[in-house]
């Protein structure tokens, strides 16, 4: 096994080609063009440079669906311009991974700056219902063997699977071993060997059915029962237990490494699958007078972690794309006081 | 007996009669599509149809082949995503102009910029049919619809300079021109590179009756009086069908 200095979206473009990736396309944005110089340089995969996002993740459908594994890479923006398309590729149940570097945003924001804004958009993004699975690393290592999970998830669920990171991690430079992880085999036939109609419409059997309800209820079901299905298999976190608080702080990607300074005086609990969220939070919360979730956004995840425990959540919002422990530290002395 | 149709094998016929409007010009091009792939022996391994949105992306669900029916717009990044990871494949798209030169506008540039080896057949109504019938970027000046009800204000794209702009094939035909839309399919199939077939169809429902056409016989009869076929040139003036290659 070789141990390799990586830039962190260097990681992911290993990691993807060991995965088995054939075909990436994509459209240059901070913090996640690395991916793209690094992939261009893979003489096994097949990198279009493509007018936009919409176009990127179109082609990726398009690929994925003629039988090579595929990926694009983006940030917020581009992110945000994918969505209808992500819906699509949904309802048709093609195999992709979506690998999206955060930055400050809403809009153009701060490109250089990391944030944690899209964790609603990667679940709420697109319109209708839909059941994504998403992984956040918070490390080289990890986005190096999540990138394996998601091109896995992905061939399981027949579902585009999105990879978050944040230009704080993926810009990391960490020694990582070189591991080769188990990878899913395709299973989905490609095109051009039968008769099959792949369509965004409700649809059943090959064939479009946009008046029965019926249809597009056992449809949605049966999204929901596959994901769910397939991420029992990636039911990720990271626990830090201290035995002397009554406190659970949550936190995930960039800021979790910040949290772990504070292990002293909290619990510290980090979802790595983040979406479908994983049910273990129920039970390891049951111990905590208080939870904390700080995130850097304005507590996207905090109000998903309040669904799921029907209690009140203390959110830590750090904004503005700055990490800065003794802010952090104050707030949560704030919390202390008043509990 | 009559002569057995044997084009009617690239349809899935049990999903037929299609749910177009009696007159629509759709069903005339799902004939020649099937016509012109059989003329190249495509089989039904190894050819793939991809369309948009709209009365005309209904289209590919229609063929016994492997298809998708791709989200608004989105027909040509899809086609070349599939064309790029197999070449073995016959890709072919068939669209409308609200989808390909509307919504999809930024994809035709870029697709044929890189000259991608995929063929492009455009039903091309001048009107957004199924939304109800509105302007749409083919739509000529003056014309009313919907949404211009005192007459379109804009020029309608000028998809021959777009598409040769990039020294691609471009044909250009209509449904009345039966024989003549066949042979701009089947050349374009033939060409290596990007191909674009623009095929003028008329919409009754929600275009002709609007401006005055009892039926889309008179439409079509307006084709046969407007458009002279030149197939001999560099450049298709207005009024002129033909192939540039």
């Amino acid at each position: 096994m070789t141990k390799k200095l990586l830039q962190g979206n260097q990681a992911i473009a290993l990691a993807a080609v060991k995965a088995g990736l054939n075909f990436y396309a994509g459209y240059p944005i901070t913090p996640a063009s690395e991916i793209l110089h690094e992939l261009v340089n893979q003489k096994t995969v097949k990198v279009l440079q493509m007018e936009d996002e919409i176009a990127s993740i179109n082609a990726i459908i398009g690929s994925s669906l003629a039988g090579a594994k595929s990926m694009t890479a983006t940030s917020g923006p581009g992110f945000s311009l994918m969505q209808e398309s992500i819906g699509h590729a949904h309802m048709m149940e093609i195999p992709l991974v979506i690998v999206n570097v955060q930055r400050v945003g809403p809009s153009t924001g701060m490109p250089t700056f990391p944030a944690q804004g899209d964790i609603l958009q990667c679940k709420y993004g697109s319109h209708g219902d839909y059941f994504p699975i998403v992984f956040y690393p918070n490390s080289v290592a990890e986005l190096y063997e999540y990138t394996f999970n998601a091109f896995n998830a992905a061939e399981e669920s027949l579902s585009p699977v999105i990879l978050l990171s944040d230009s704080y991690v993926s810009h990391l430079y960490e020694t990582i071993e070189e591991v080769d992880y188990p990878v899913s085999k395709r299973t989905l036939a490609p095109l051009g060997t039968s008769n099959r109609h792949f369509t965004g419409l409700t649809h059943e059997n090959s064939k479009p059915m946009t008046s029965d309800p019926e249809v597009h209820k056992k449809l949605i079901k049966r999204f929901e029962a596959k994901q769910k299905k397939v991420s029992r298999k990636y039911n990720d976190y990271e626990f830090i237990e201290n035995k002397n608080s009554d406190i659970l702080l949550i936190a995930f990607g960039a800021l979790s490494r910040a949290a772990y300074d504070l292990k002293d005086d909290f619990s510290i609990y980090r979802p790595i699958r983040i979406f479908p969220i994983v049910e273990k939070l129920k039970e390891i919360a049951k111990k905590y007078k208080e939870i904390v979730v700080m995130e850097m956004n304005a507590g996207q995840y905090a109000n998903e972690v309040e669904r799921l425990l029907h209690r009140e959540i203390k959110s830590i919002p750090i904004l503005g794309g700055k990490i800065d422990l003794n802010e952090i530290a104050s707030k949560l002395r704030r919390i202390k006081r008043k509990k | 007996m009559t002569k057995e149709l044997t084009y009617l094998n690239f349809l899935k016929q049990e999903r037929l009669p299609h749910q177009w409007c009696p007159g629509c010009g759709n069903g005339i091009i799902l004939k020649l599509a099937c016509m012109a792939m059989e003329k190249m022996n495509f089989q039904q391994k190894g050819t793939v149809m991809v369309s948009g949105i709209g009365c005309s992306g209904r289209s590919a669900g229609f063929f016994d082949l492997d298809s998708v029916h791709t989200a608004h717009g989105r027909a040509l990044p899809v086609a070349e995503g599939i064309k790029l990871a197999n070449e073995q494949l016959n890709v072919m798209v068939i669209s409308g102009d609200g989808d390909l030169f509307g919504i999809g506008g930024n994809h035709l540039l870029h697709a044929s910029r890189r000259n991608t080896d995929i063929t492009v057949i455009c039903i091309s109504n001048a009107i957004y049919g199924m939304t109800g019938g509105q302007c749409s970027p083919t739509t000529e000046i003056t014309s009313k619809t919907l949404t211009t009800p005192r007459g379109n204000e804009d020029s309608p794209i000028n998809v021959q300079a777009l598409v040769t702009a990039h020294n691609c094939f471009y044909a250009r035909s209509t449904t009345f021109h039966f024989n003549h839309a066949l042979k701009c399919i089947f050349e374009a199939l033939q060409h290596k590179g990007f191909s674009f077939v623009e095929i003028k169809s008329q919409c009754i429902t929600n275009d002709g009756r609007r401006r005055g056409f009892k039926n889309s016989y008179e439409m079509m009869m307006s084709y046969k009086e407007t458009y002279k076929i030149n197939n001999s040139t560099n450049k298709l003036e207005h009024n002129e069908i033909g192939i540039i290659k």
